[in-house]
């Protein structure tokens, strides 16, 4: 199923989001993860791999929910030692809810990337989105990767100067995130600009009309998924 | 005894190819070792597998007698200074003088002596006239001159460098020879991947060549 259009994929994700956002009761919300997996599944990709990737994503999302559930003071107490509450069933509820919509966004992220960043573009460009927004889209998905190896390198090289990042105490912890994240900064700014002038002597925006080396095509197919997609979405919507 | 014991180990980056499969390498105390062989066969990889950045998948590493994987960065840091293939992403800091003397500072070392020591090196590597400039916009020589004496400002038991003369002038290889030398009087072994044949000729105790996996003396 891997020559789906890019733009069914964004419809399926656009979809999903937007239903993770409008409702909030955990039982509408564990269905659409649901179906996002099984679109995901259909996709063929490989779930459990990516969660095994995302490892420490995954920790802290369930480490801020678990902190939210235990600082939530509000509805009826479900465990409490002595006095004091614990957890209550309000607090465990929106972490929950937390935990449900940021497993959709994961699993919708994975569905789109199984197209290349390149489809995607001109997915939007064919779909009227101006060109300079659908090249800043491009920018950033190049540009993430690239980020996430330039800090992990420097994470090691710092602690390479004989800063040892464990035994560091948190207020000082601080101050060698600063060392890390200003040289970052930095850098991008002088890719910006190194990107801006390569891209300034290739002419572009040089004319106002672009053409496509690569022209996107629907198949019946696609809108036969797009169809689906928008007919369970209202049924969603209409039987929650 | 080995500064650096390196006993079976294998290797392959995620969704990569086996770069080392059952391979052993000893480096001795005090020897000046250089490394060659073609771009892409591992040298890079096998200096991260000696620091610990990266883990071998078997096999083990000790370094002065220590397990690797019992050592943190920070501690190993200590021992080994390395200077990376690409210095600029060794560089934190706002101003080169402080490129040099935070990691002390921070560690709660005496101030005048962390200057001193730097303003030596500042001299020692022609880098005075940009004590104050910003390190990321040096040019790259520079960088490699600042990511250098950064390494140098903990005195290190041994020293690996990824091609360091990449993108020097013969003045300034001139300059860093000078240091090298000084270094192995103090008995510092080193490890340096390099392609320039008179340096190597200048420094070397022994010259190893890296392919398909293995190790050619
Ligand atoms: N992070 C990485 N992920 C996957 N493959 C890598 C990575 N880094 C290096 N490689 C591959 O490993 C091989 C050895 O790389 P490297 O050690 O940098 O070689 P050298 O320093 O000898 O030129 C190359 O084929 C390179 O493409
Ligand atoms: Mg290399």
């Amino acid at each position: 199923m891997n020559d789906i259009d890019p733009r069914t994929k964004l419809i399926q994700v656009l979809i999903l989001s937007t239903l993770a956002l409008i409702y909030n009761k955990l039982s509408l919300l564990s269905l659409i993860l649901l179906a996002a997996i099984v679109i995901a599944l259909l996709n063929r990709i490989n779930l459990l791999s990516i969660l095994i990737r995302l490892k420490r994503l995954v920790k802290m999302i369930i480490l801020i929910a678990l902190i939210q559930s235990l600082l939530t003071k509000t509805g009826n107490p479900i465990f409490r030692i002595g006095n004091f509450t614990l957890l209550t069933d309000y607090g465990l509820i929106k972490s929950l809810e937390f935990i449900l919509r940021l497993g959709i966004i994961i699993v919708s992220a994975a569905i789109i990337t199984t197209s290349s960043s390149r489809e995607i573009i001109q997915g939007l460009i064919q779909w009227h989105c101006p060109y300079e927004i659908a090249f800043m889209v491009s920018v950033a998905i190049r540009f993430l990767p690239i980020f996430k190896e330039e800090m992990t390198d420097m994470i090691t090289a710092i602690q390479l100067r004989g800063i040892d990042l464990h035994k560091v105490k948190f207020n000082k912890k601080i101050q060698v995130y600063k060392y890390i994240l200003t040289p970052i900064t930095i850098n991008s700014v002088i890719k910006a600009k190194e990107l801006a002038a390569a891209m300034e002597m290739r002419g572009f925006r040089a004319y106002p009309q672009r053409t496509s080396y690569m022209v996107l095509k629907m198949q019946a197919f696609d809108y036969i998924i797009i169809g689906l997609s928008i007919a369970a979405a209202f049924l969603f919507f209409t039987f929650q | 005894m080995n500064n650096i014991d390196i006993n079976n180990i294998s290797y392959e980056y995620h969704r990569g190819r086996q770069i080392f499969n059952n391979f052993s390498l000893q480096l001795k105390n005090g020897e000046t070792t250089f490394l060659t062989g073609c771009n892409g066969c591992g040298k890079t990889t096998l200096t991260k597998l000696i620091m610990g950045i990266i883990k071998p998948t078997s096999g083990e590493i000790k370094i002065f007698g220590k397990r690797a994987d019992s050592l943190s960065l920070g501690s190993m840091g200590e021992i080994i200074g390395y200077v990376f293939q690409y210095p600029e992403r060794q560089l934190f800091s706002s101003s080169v003088m402080d490129e040099l003397t935070f990691p002390l500072i921070f560690k709660g070392y005496n101030k005048i002596e962390t200057f001193e020591k730097a303003k030596d090196l500042l001299k020692i590597f022609d880098l005075e006239k940009v004590k104050n400039s910003y390190p990321s916009l040096l040019s790259y020589g520079e960088k490699r001159r600042l990511a250098i004496a950064s390494v140098l400002m903990v005195v290190p038991k041994y020293l690996i460098l990824d091609e360091p003369t990449a993108s020097l002038d013969n003045h300034r290889i001139d300059a860093l020879s000078d240091v090298l030398i000084e270094l192995k009087n103090r008995k510092i072994g080193m490890l340096i991947i390099s392609h320039n044949k008179t340096f190597i000729e200048k420094h070397k105790d022994r010259v190893i060549k890296l392919e398909g996996g293995q190790i050619y003396e």
